[in-house]
């Protein structure tokens, strides 16, 4: 049985997302449990005129090349994969997992290099994306493994995750996306004006100067569903503290209650409740990943519950979230780590952030509505 | 739950039929259904040393033949080039989740399809032909094939397994020794001229001299067990009746009869399909000449399964493919098409080579 609401999701992605265009060539990256929504997405872009194709990603590969593949095999990179990343327009990612902590108990130096190898990867990849030539967007599809880490039923979550993208309901999906582009598209332009932030909380009072840097909307063109605004903070900048509520995730392991002091942008004092030890193992990566690569406003609003997943909780109406790490070229970030990590802050009770001395925010909602900025 | 006897499965494919060398690029293939033996698959792959890439799609044929339009149909995936081009194997594994599927879909746009494939299919015969690449195609139990076998999921998995010898303690030995009776009716029949088959409906001769037999000795196809050649494009006369369904991409046609005149069909007639049949006969000008002439010869294959993989090489019939020729035979026949059709010979058949009797019924009689 066809699900509309998968239907309307994959032609949601197809027009408003990546505005594929007759003739373009799309990759559908899927997992087999996926099927449903890849085939949604294939349908859509076989009617807007261009030429897609799906490529299943087995989920059992990852781990069976961790049990049994040598450093050589760990290290190897597909010179097809490379060299299709040149022959396509656009590529979607249906993030889609049967377990989602099936690598939980892999070796972690292995693992690492399997990560490094891929990213060799998705370099091209970026590199693409970020002169324009290829279009991108990360969709979700709900399983039994997501539904589980969110502490619900598949229906229940179904309808948490369909209700995000707007697509729960018979309606416009487009028009809502395209309102959020120009309400958050203005909210940036605004932030983009200011030369520090200010985020006080329960243990926090953080300041990130952000002078220089422009902010960016997530209006639902690289990741659906979306709803941020973000920056990358002067790496230099940053002073005083911060508390995470939420737990934060990389790669399947959860670290819980986590605190970070910073001095002169960098990290000076981390703890955290359950997995001290590997935060500190992510911190001491590489240089770069005691600094923060990027800070932002979640502002979607039909996202209200935690879920263990970065794609929806970053995205939290009236939450803040700060990534270690790597930050982006394209918006004045200078930081290079291997590590880009999210770490979400609830301050919908009462948070208060404050641009350049004034307050803009409270209790998870800005006080005034974005005005658009006069050019000079 | 993973199947020991799919591990040896894979570890059979991997080992024996692709000779998988460390170092070597290998590409395994098949849709979603196949997943428990693309793991596997992967898995023998990794411990051979070599590095696997997998191409697994979905079948989304239906939309694309249905949906699309004619150019969308006749895009070929440049990425999928590569495929062709980079791999030192290239393992392949069918089972479908339906293979009736396409049934309802206009053949002249399947025809579509074959016409654009089929320089991606020649420059992958080319590069088998030249020894870059070695490749394997083999199947996975699903219920769509077991139905189609008329046989139950157990049934059929034991029914593949026990074709492929897995059953056996040392199945790569009993693979070697199988191979080496398969060459000796090679050796055999390359000395004959020309072959005549009769049976009931059947009274066909071609011309084989100079042509190569090759013994399938489960290298390319797994499980395998026949001797194939390509005949001489215009030697073709007489005729032939298919005691076998011709299956064609999940299309069956039935009863088939074909005329032969100086190699090429002057008539055909189906039970059952007619218009499919012509359609793809229509295919292009090699599609109406045989591009192969083979026999079948593992007799733990006895039944017929509707799938070509296996009923080719049941043991005691012979088979004829419309369209394209194995350049590796000698044959010169090119078409998009490739259609292979099974005539039992168990009973009350006859193969004269040369004029001389040299099978009868299912059994070669002197080799």
């Amino acid at each position: 049985m066809r699900d509309p609401r998968v239907a309307r999701l994959g032609e949601l992605v197809v027009s408003y997302s990546l505005g594929l265009q007759p003739g373009q060539i799309v990759r559908i990256d899927s997992a087999p449990v996926a099927a449903p929504l890849a085939v949604e997405v294939y349908r859509a872009a076989l009617a807007a005129g261009a030429h897609p194709y799906v490529n299943v990603e087995l989920e059992r590969l990852p781990e069976l090349q961790l049990a049994f593949g040598s450093g050589e095999q760990l290290d190897f990179v597909s010179p097809i994969g490379i060299k299709e990343i040149d022959l396509v327009d656009a590529i979607v990612t249906i993030w889609s997992e049967t377990n989602t902590r099936a690598l939980s108990r892999a070796d972690a130096d292995r693992h690492q290099r399997l990560i490094a190898s891929q990213q060799r990867l998705s370099k091209r990849r970026w590199e693409r994306m970020a002169s324009g030539e290829l279009g991108w967007c990360g969709v979700l599809f709900p399983t039994d493994a997501h539904a589980q880490d969110a502490e619900m039923s598949l229906e229940e979550y179904e309808r948490f995750v369909f209700r995000a993208c707007h697509v729960e309901e018979e309606g416009d999906p487009v028009g809502h996306w395209q309102g959020v582009r120009d309400d958050l598209g203005r909210r940036a332009e605004t932030l983009t004006q200011a030369r520090e932030v200010r985020i006080v909380g329960p243990g926090t009072d953080l300041t990130l100067g952000v002078e220089g840097r422009r902010w960016q909307a997530a209006d639902g063109r690289l990741n659906m569903p979306d709803g941020e605004v973000y920056t990358s903070p002067v790496e230099t900048a940053t002073e005083g503290e911060i508390s995470f509520a939420f737990p934060a995730l990389y790669h399947g392991r959860e670290v819980s209650d986590i605190h970070l002091r910073f001095e002169g942008g960098e990290v000076v004092q981390a703890g955290a409740g359950r997995g001290g030890e590997y935060l500190d193992a992510l911190l001491s990566m590489d240089d770069g990943a005691k600094r923060l690569g990027e800070v932002a406003f979640g502002l979607n609003y039909e996202i209200e519950r935690f879920t263990h997943n970065t794609l929806f909780d970053e995205k939290i109406g009236g939450t803040m979230h700060v990534a270690l790490g790597s930050s982006f070229d394209d918006l004045g970030g200078q930081n290079s780590s291997g590590l880009h990590w999210d770490l979400v802050c609830d301050l919908r009770e009462d948070g208060e952030v404050y641009a350049d001395g004034e307050l803009i925010w409270r209790a998870g909602h800005f006080l005034e509505q974005p005005q658009a900025v006069e050019r000079v | 739950m993973s199947d020991s006897r799919l591990e040896r499965l894979a570890d059979v494919i991997v080992g024996y039929s692709a000779g998988v060398k460390p170092g070597e690029l290998v590409l395994v293939e098949g849709t979603i259904n196949v997943e428990p033996l693309l793991n596997e698959l992967y898995r023998a792959t990794l411990r051979a040393g070599a590095n696997p890439i997998t191409r697994v799609s979905l079948e989304v044929s239906e939309y694309l033949l249905t949906e699309g339009s004619d150019e969308q149909i006749e895009w070929v995936n440049p990425a999928r080039r590569e495929d062709v081009e980079q791999p030192d194997v290239r393992i392949v594994i069918e089972g479908a989740a339906n293979t009736k599927s396409l049934s309802a879909i206009d053949p002249t746009r399947q025809a579509l399809v074959e016409r654009s494939r089929a320089e991606l299919r020649d420059r992958y015969l080319e590069r088998a032909l030249s020894g870059e690449l070695r490749w394997v195609l083999s199947a996975y139990p699903t219920n769509a094939g077991a139905q189609d076998a008329e046989m139950s999921l157990a049934e059929y998995e034991e029914f593949i397994y026990g074709a492929a010898f897995l059953d056996d303690g040392d199945p790569v030995a009993r693979w070697r020794a199988f191979s080496e009776q398969l060459h000796r009716v090679v050796d055999f029949l390359s000395t004959k001229e020309e072959l005549r088959i009769v049976t009931e409906g059947t009274d066909l001769t071609v011309a084989v001299g100079g042509r190569t037999w090759i013994p399938a000795d489960g290298h390319e196809n797994f499980p395998d067990g026949e001797v194939f050649t390509a005949p001489h494009e215009t030697s073709a006369e007489g005729e032939i009746r298919f005691t076998y369904p011709a299956v064609f991409r999940g299309r069956q046609v039935d009863d088939v009869r074909l005329r032969f005149h100086e190699g090429e069909v002057v008539e055909a007639t189906a039970a059952r399909g007619q218009s499919f049949l012509e359609e793809m006969i229509g295919v292009d000008d090699g599609a109406r000449r045989l591009g192969e002439l083979a026999f079948g010869l593992n007799d733990a294959i006895s039944t017929f399964t509707r799938n070509i993989l296996f009923d080719e090489k049941l043991g005691g019939t012979m088979h004829l493919a419309l369209g394209t020729a194995y350049p590796e035979c000698g044959g010169t026949n090119r078409s998009a098409l490739h259609w292979d059709m099974i005539c039992d010979l168990r009973s009350g058949s006859e193969v004269y080579a040369d004029g001389e009797l040299v099978y009868r019924d299912g059994r070669f009689l002197d080799v």
